[in-house]
């Protein structure tokens, strides 16, 4: 029984006497459609709601939005203001969840946990705001503005690389899809 | 066609496709499912089309049933995301989604596995790493297995070369079961028939239904076989020694008590090591206590002892009147979750609770009732005979009777023509009530 005190673990961690683990995390799969990535990301958006929700304000239906994000597996989430969308949506939800390994360097199924991960909370969320009446997608993505828009959303700062690092997890965090939304809602910064 | 459980002659002399010898399966002893079920005669496998769900699809159990599963949308949003059969829009669901992808090929170059025991270690650490909150492997028998054309009501099935082939063949060919999980989160549990224990229901199926697709996937990708929708799920779980089962017809597992999901087992001839029936006493509770079979808001839980039915010494639910209560209440919730929020092992997943089920385990089966009627007295003074906790989340407030309008958001400034007086207190309302029950259904049905 280990002792788990914030990072550090009493007695020192073992290394686990696993011969797949590495193969796990970074071959990738030698059929794309084996990718739970890959499953999830190219069927079509569903329909709007025709009639719209009965909506509290920006700001509540903000903690709303929220407390679903949290919930559907989203460590952190922030709203951000487009300036101006080639579509007209007016505000961008960030999901950002963490990431043991940086997925863009593990292929693996493994790997991509993270993605997936981010994926189904994106995935929920945009179908949920769709529900509610109002247009959410998650098209354009990967959105080249992906780390711009989530410093903006106040969930951490960019490094030199122009990267996201967050207070709670460091850099090893992987940034969502850009769920960009009408749904009238209290951004929590600008993107400039 | 039943399963006859005979001795074979050659046990593992054939070949199957990949040029490997069948494994041998133990055809004269019916499978070790634990103390909670035991198989006693001849089982039949069923065929899961003849199941709650496909039956009410073709229309056999009335109109206002089948126009429940087949013609109604939930006016809840978050319950349009999560049930595919009350969606506005199919393709806002997640798993619709996941289940219309192509599935992909088993991968050419097969990892040999020389130690099962390290693969189904790797497996379990796999399972957790996708998420996973339980996982559990077993030896598949023909007495797990489902019946006739495979069918799954969210879509997983997976026919392959195995159309056709017979429980037994399957068992050979693929010889092991996979159930991983994920379990429903407590304290949206507590709002049980409600909305907000359907999100919890919902999300964590959608949630399992992810994993259970990667894994497979990933067994996929190391060169073995995986198949859905062949097995009984339930049946694998307690022979993997995930959980016992309950009065109320649920795995109750380990850690979680009955909150988790029993998604389609994956069936594979990856080679691991099953695990064993667990005793967690759920026999010795489940013959005191009742608290489901007394709250269940259509009597469909059994007060009385264990029957035999298709071949397994078991609790046996009810299950058409435990499905006929939903068209009445599809307007306040869709999952009714009651015998699972009030079972006394269902709770968080801490020491105490750990703590209890030693207690409960460690004496001789003979003394247990005493410590169970001691642990039950301790349930019902501190969660309640009956569940009434009030729940608040994402603007869902089960303190408001259903079908009265009021606005309990703290900082709410929105404007809200029909909003009613303050809620206050800390009981939720949940319908149907009992009382209004039990003028519909019988209590000795």
């Amino acid at each position: 029984m280990a002792l788990k005190l914030g990072p550090i673990t009493l007695p020192w961690p073992k290394t686990e006497d696993d011969p797949y683990w590495e193969r796990f995390l970074k071959s990738a799969p030698a059929d794309k459609r084996n990718a739970i990535t890959e499953m999830l990301g190219n069927q079509p958006e569903g329909a709007v709601a025709p009639v719209r929700a009965d909506l509290h304000t920006p700001e509540i239906t903000s903690t709303h939005i929220k407390e679903l994000a949290l919930y559907v597996g989203s460590d952190l989430t922030g709203i951000a203001r487009l300036p101006a969308d080639p579509d007209g949506y007016q505000f961008a939800v960030v999901c950002v969840v963490k990431a043991e390994h940086d997925p863009r360097q593990a292929p693996g199924i493994g790997g991509q946990v993270p993605v997936m991960n981010g994926r189904f909370s994106t995935f929920v969320l945009g179908a949920y705001i769709r529900e509610l009446g109002f247009r959410a997608t998650t098209d354009g993505n990967p959105n080249p503005d992906a780390q711009r828009l989530a410093a903006a959303a106040g969930l951490g700062r960019l490094d030199a690389k122009g990267r996201l690092v967050t207070s709670k997890y460091g850099d090893k965090v992987h940034v969502a899809e850009i769920i960009r939304t009408d749904l009238p809602l209290a951004p929590d910064g600008d993107l400039t | 066609m039943a399963v006859t459980v005979e001795k074979l002659d050659k046990p593992s002399a054939e070949q199957n496709g990949n040029g490997k010898t069948w494994a041998k399966i133990d055809l004269v002893n019916p499978p070790d499912l634990g103390r909670s079920v035991q198989i006693v005669g001849e089982v039949v496998p069923v065929d899961p089309n003849e199941g709650p769900h496909p039956k009410n699809s073709r229309g056999e159990l009335g109109k206002a049933l089948f126009n429940y599963y087949r013609n109604s949308i939930s006016k809840d949003p978050l319950s349009r995301v999560g049930a595919n059969t009350h969606s506005a829009d199919k393709r806002n669901v997640l798993s619709e989604n996941l289940n219309k992808a192509p599935k992909g090929e088993i991968n050419p170059d097969r990892v040999e596995v020389t130690d099962p025991e390290a693969m189904s270690r790797h497996l379990k650490r796999v399972a957790y790493y996708l998420g996973a909150d339980a996982i559990g492997i077993a030896q598949a028998h023909p007495t797990m297995m489902y019946g006739g054309r495979r069918y799954s009501e969210d879509g997983t099935t997976t026919v392959e070369s195995s159309e056709g082939e017979g429980p037994e063949e399957l068992c050979r060919r693929y010889p092991y079961l996979i159930v991983a999980t994920q379990a429903w989160d407590y304290d949206k549990l507590q709002a049980h028939r409600h909305f907000i224990g359907d999100a919890a229901y919902h999300v964590s199926q959608m949630r399992s239904n992810m994993i259970m697709k990667a894994l497979e996937a990933y067994i996929r990708e190391l060169g073995y076989t995986a198949l859905r929708a062949t097995a009984n799920p339930q049946a694998a779980a307690l022979a993997a020694g995930m959980g016992e089962l309950g009065r109320n017809g649920m795995v109750i597992s380990e850690k979680f008590g009955a909150r988790v999901h029993m998604p389609n087992a994956i069936q594979t001839d990856l080679p691991l090591a099953p695990g064993h029936p667990i005793d967690l006493g759920v026999t010795d509770f489940c013959n005191i206590c009742r608290k489901c079979a007394i709250t269940c808001p259509t009597n469909s839980i059994p007060f009385g002892d264990k029957v035999e039915f298709n071949g397994a010494l078991k609790y046996k639910i009810n299950w058409l009147t435990c499905y006929k209560l939903r068209p009445y209440t599809h307007d306040n919730w869709g999952s009714c979750l009651t015998c699972v929020a009030v079972c006394p092992f269902t709770k968080p997943n801490t020491w105490w609770r750990t703590l209890a089920i030693k207690t409960l385990t460690t004496p001789p089966v003979a003394l247990r009732p005493y410590v169970v009627r001691a642990l039950k007295a301790i349930d019902d003074r501190f969660w309640g005979v009956m569940k009434q906790k009030r729940v608040r989340w994402m603007g869902y407030d089960t303190g408001i009777k259903p079908g009265e309008h009021a606005c309990t958001v703290a900082g709410c400034t929105a404007d809200h023509d029909e909003a009613a007086s303050k809620v206050q207190g800390d009981v939720g309302f949940y319908a149907p009530l009992k009382e209004n029950t039990n003028r519909f259904v019988r209590r000795d049905v």
